[in-house]
């Protein structure tokens, strides 16, 4: 799941360099900023065909919490 | 409220106003868009209009047109097809096409019509409702 949400951030982000792992957070990866949250977010939900609640988005401390609702938004 | 499908129709006038205020605001006076002879020498009928004044109704539209207020823009794409002209009567027509509720952003896909049926530019623009 990590490489397909890699290669979601380096579409999103335009940088084909970007590496993240479950503890990788905003302030790690440059130009991850509020617009572009809600562009990931939207890739997201279009690489993976799921919708997030808003809530579960505004509880992410990682990607790891962002894989984990993924997940279990896929074995719903 | 703003619904997957929802469409809009809305009419704009190319007008001499919107043409002299356009140049007075941001000075692209290139003879393309300001010089008729300039312009029927590279084989349009008259002075094309600058293609950001369709930007503009643009706004315009997710500003005004809407049935909310608390709207942003946070992208677009425009491809312009067709050259506009002065007094040109054009139709925005746009549907909203993606609904993303966790983010609170909506995708519309529109393009614009010229009173010969003609689409002179057409894009998407992605709006997100502040809270």
């Amino acid at each position: 799941m990590i490489s397909e949400i890699t290669s979601v951030f380096r579409d999103v982000l335009d940088n084909d360099k970007i590496v993240i792992n479950e503890k990788t957070v905003a302030d790690d990866i440059d130009d991850w900023d509020s617009l572009t949250h809600i562009e990931l977010v939207i890739g997201i939900e279009k690489r993976f065909k799921i919708k997030f609640k808003t809530s579960e988005i505004n509880s992410w401390a990682n990607v790891g919490e962002m894989c984990n609702a993924i997940d279990r938004l896929l074995n719903k | 409220m703003i619904l997957l499908g929802n469409c809009y129709s809305i009419p704009f006038m190319v007008s001499t106003a919107v043409y002299e205020g356009f140049i007075a605001t941001f000075n692209d006076k290139n003879p393309l868009h300001t010089d008729e002879d300039f312009a029927i020498s590279k084989g349009f009928k008259g002075k094309v209009m600058h293609g950001n004044i369709l930007n503009g109704f643009l706004s315009y539209f997710i500003g005004e047109c809407l049935p909310v207020k608390n709207c942003i823009i946070h992208s677009q794409t425009i491809k312009f097809s067709h050259p506009v002209f002065l007094n040109d009567e054009l139709v925005l027509n746009a549907e909203v096409t993606e609904v993303y509720e966790s983010v609170n952003a909506y995708v519309f896909k529109f393009y614009f019509q010229n009173s010969d049926g003609k689409k002179v530019a057409k894009g998407d623009i992605r709006i997100g409702l502040l809270l």
